[in-house]
């Protein structure tokens, strides 16, 4: 499959950021070179610490996480894992935040042309930074100025990723489309919140957490559909992905690949078996490739022009 | 760090709420250091998070390891339903354990309530090398009280309650003063304000005993960098925290607490750390306020 820009990955089961570090976490317990991509941490212009604990707690069929975008700062992630990521096959997209245009230029300037980065996954959604991130994924015009900024700053393959925290996220899928993305991804996490078990106040250090795994899958699920039916580029869903019948709605939904995020702290192995599962299937229907089971699910079935570049070849 | 499957071979409850159960789990049980845990998936169904647990104990010749944990949730009640011949998911060793100075021959342990499960390997690991061992414990009133028949022969045991019911009256720290001098190392873990009061007398206890600190023979020795194995065991006081995880692996930097260095992941860096790496005024437990 060719995300764009040469993006090329072996099969359509990616690896969520904030959910497997920096591909050398697991290494031990995975076989990441099996993975069709790595989309790692969060990266910010500069070193961060993240939100005060706790930062996690188990919700209802998902968890709250309000990391705060945790990271050593782009300088140090490319000098401790650029040159390993150059050795390995699975090609690594890294994931960027920031709290101004300018930061977002800055770091993936510093990204561009660099051995081992893959691509670029804009985090213009995290809903955990007070003031950056949410501004952009709630406004048409600012996700656009963004993508508009990164696309001029480098030729690295540039996926934006979505916020489900929107009334309606068409408009500003198109807009980031319109600005020279060349795929989308959807979706970051649901703003939510737990309390303490004497109900004394909020559990999360940050007050405010962000939702992920099983619960928020009809919420992906519905946004994919949404998404697929006004952009003419590639889509890769997120949200609560834990086996391959979610794996095989989303491509049916409209999307060309699936990150597993949350569902990788219960079962580390989970995406990698995936690719053997999505294979088998392709197997049992008589397919050559994943195409014909993407946007089967959409009004007409035609026009799903999202399906651009979907050449996995088991 | 490996995925293994573990074989439940026996379980029971040694106390009100809180059980102890035995694992066939040969590849963990040879690798596991005191301090270290397990992340724990059972085949329950509407949870997405694994569970962590300290190694209670191992022994490589039978292939076992033990947890101990308290019925606090779905999580630890599916583990109570699990019956011997059934299994579960473990992945582990996790972590980096207590270090003991080599020449360390007086061993203080110190564990509020089930934090008595985080230093009990120590306690074994402790006796084979031939060191002396002395553990306080403390908890609410006697029914609270770590059975002495799970604890070998060997161990000073000494037992404070809130209510007087059972040892001394009053908090386990208050009996730290008077072995803090025999004492070369102390481990400790239980709720935050007891390490933390333990850490403000281990910051004066240089003061009070005006002795030479381990490992400073010629001139103060080599400067080691704070959080190295070398400085933790240099240093009188380790501490075993705590904290909810995601992936337990260092990969989502869910279960930080804060060092003087800023956030330390438990899962990576810990669970145990020389006193003297964390910010106690910062550091928020599970369920406690966070700043
Ligand atoms: C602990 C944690 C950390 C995350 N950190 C990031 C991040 O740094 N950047 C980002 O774009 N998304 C981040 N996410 C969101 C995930 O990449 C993903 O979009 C979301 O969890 C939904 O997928 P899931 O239900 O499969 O987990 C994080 C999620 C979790 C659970
Ligand atoms: S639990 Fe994920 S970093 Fe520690």
């Amino acid at each position: 499959m060719d995300l764009g820009r040469g993006l090329r990955l072996r099969n359509p089961l990616l690896v969520a950021s904030g959910t497997f570090g920096y591909g050398v976490e697991y290494a031990d317990v995975v076989d990441i070179e099996r993975l069709g991509a790595i989309c790692c941490k969060g990266t910010t212009l500069r070193p961060r610490q993240g939100n005060r604990p706790p930062r996690v707690t188990e919700t209802p069929a998902g968890m709250l996480n309000s990391i705060g975008l945790q990271n050593p700062g782009v300088d140090a992630v490319l000098e401790r894992y650029a040159a390993q990521w150059a050795g390995w096959r699975v090609p690594v997209i890294v994931n960027v935040a920031g709290e101004s245009i300018e930061d977002y230029v800055q770091v993936v300037r510093k990204l561009d042309l660099v051995p081992g980065i893959a691509g670029v996954e804009l985090n213009i959604s995290c809903p955990n930074v007070g003031k950056g991130g949410l501004q952009f994924a709630i406004d048409q015009d600012a996700a656009a100025a963004v993508t508009r900024a990164v696309r001029r700053a480098t030729e690295l393959p540039l996926i934006v990723k979505l916020s489900p925290n929107v009334a309606d996220i068409r408009p500003i899928a198109v807009a980031i489309a319109d600005a020279g993305a060349d795929a989308l991804s959807a979706i970051n996490t649901l703003s939510g919140m737990a309390l303490r078990r004497d109900r004394s106040g909020p559990f999360l250090g940050n007050t405010y957490g962000g939702l992920s795994g099983p619960a928020i899958k009809p919420v992906a699920l519905r946004i994919v559909y949404e998404v697929a039916q006004v952009v003419g580029i590639p889509i890769i869903a997120i949200g609560g992905v834990t086996g391959l019948d979610d794996v095989l709605d989303f491509l049916a939904a409209g999307a060309v690949a699936v990150q597993v995020g949350t569902a990788i702290f219960a079962d580390p192995t989970l995406p990698v078996r995936l690719v053997d599962e999505l294979t088998a299937e392709c197997g049992r229907r008589g397919l050559a490739s994943y195409r014909p089971l993407v946007g089967t699910a959409l009004p007409g079935r035609t026009g799903a022009a999202s399906s651009r570049g979907v050449e996995y070849r088991p | 760090m490996q995925l293994v499957d573990a074989e439940l071979q026996e379980s029971r409850q040694i106390l009100p709420g809180q059980w102890l159960q035995q694992y066939h789990a040969p590849a963990l049980a040879a690798g596991a250091r005191a301090g270290q845990f397990v992340h724990v998936r059972g085949d329950w169904s509407g949870l997405v998070l694994r569970r962590p647990f300290t190694i209670n104990t191992a022994d490589p010749v039978t292939g076992t390891i033990s947890i101990h944990f308290r019925e606090v949730g779905r999580g630890t009640a599916w583990l109570t339903r699990l019956r011997p011949g059934e299994r579960i998911d473990m992945l582990g060793p996790l972590g980096q354990g207590f270090q003991v100075d080599p020449r360390s021959r007086h061993l203080l342990l110190v564990a509020g309530g089930l934090g008595i499960a985080d230093v009990r390997l120590l306690v074994d690991e402790a006796l084979r090398d031939g060191r002396q061992v002395v553990l306080l414990y403390g908890c609410r009133d006697a029914s609270e009280v770590y059975p002495s028949s799970l604890l070998p022969d060997e161990v000073e045991y000494l037992v404070a309650t809130d209510d007087g019911s059972v040892g001394h009256k009053g908090f386990v720290t208050d009996l730290v003063l008077e072995y803090e001098a025999w004492a070369d190392q102390a481990f400790a873990c239980g709720p935050l304000p007891m390490l933390r009061t333990l850490a403000g007398l281990v910051a004066g206890r240089k003061g009070r005993l005006g002795v030479a600190t381990l490992g400073r023979k010629r001139g103060g020795g080599r400067p080691v960098p704070p959080g190295s194995p070398a400085a933790r065991r240099r240093s009188f006081l380790q501490v075993a925290m705590e904290q909810n995880m995601g992936c337990a692996v260092g990969a989502c930097l869910g279960c930080v607490i804060w060092g003087v260095d800023g956030p330390q992941r438990v899962c990576r860096e810990g669970p145990v750390f020389a006193y003297d790496e964390i910010d106690w005024d910062a550091t928020a437990g599970p369920g406690t306020h966070a700043q």
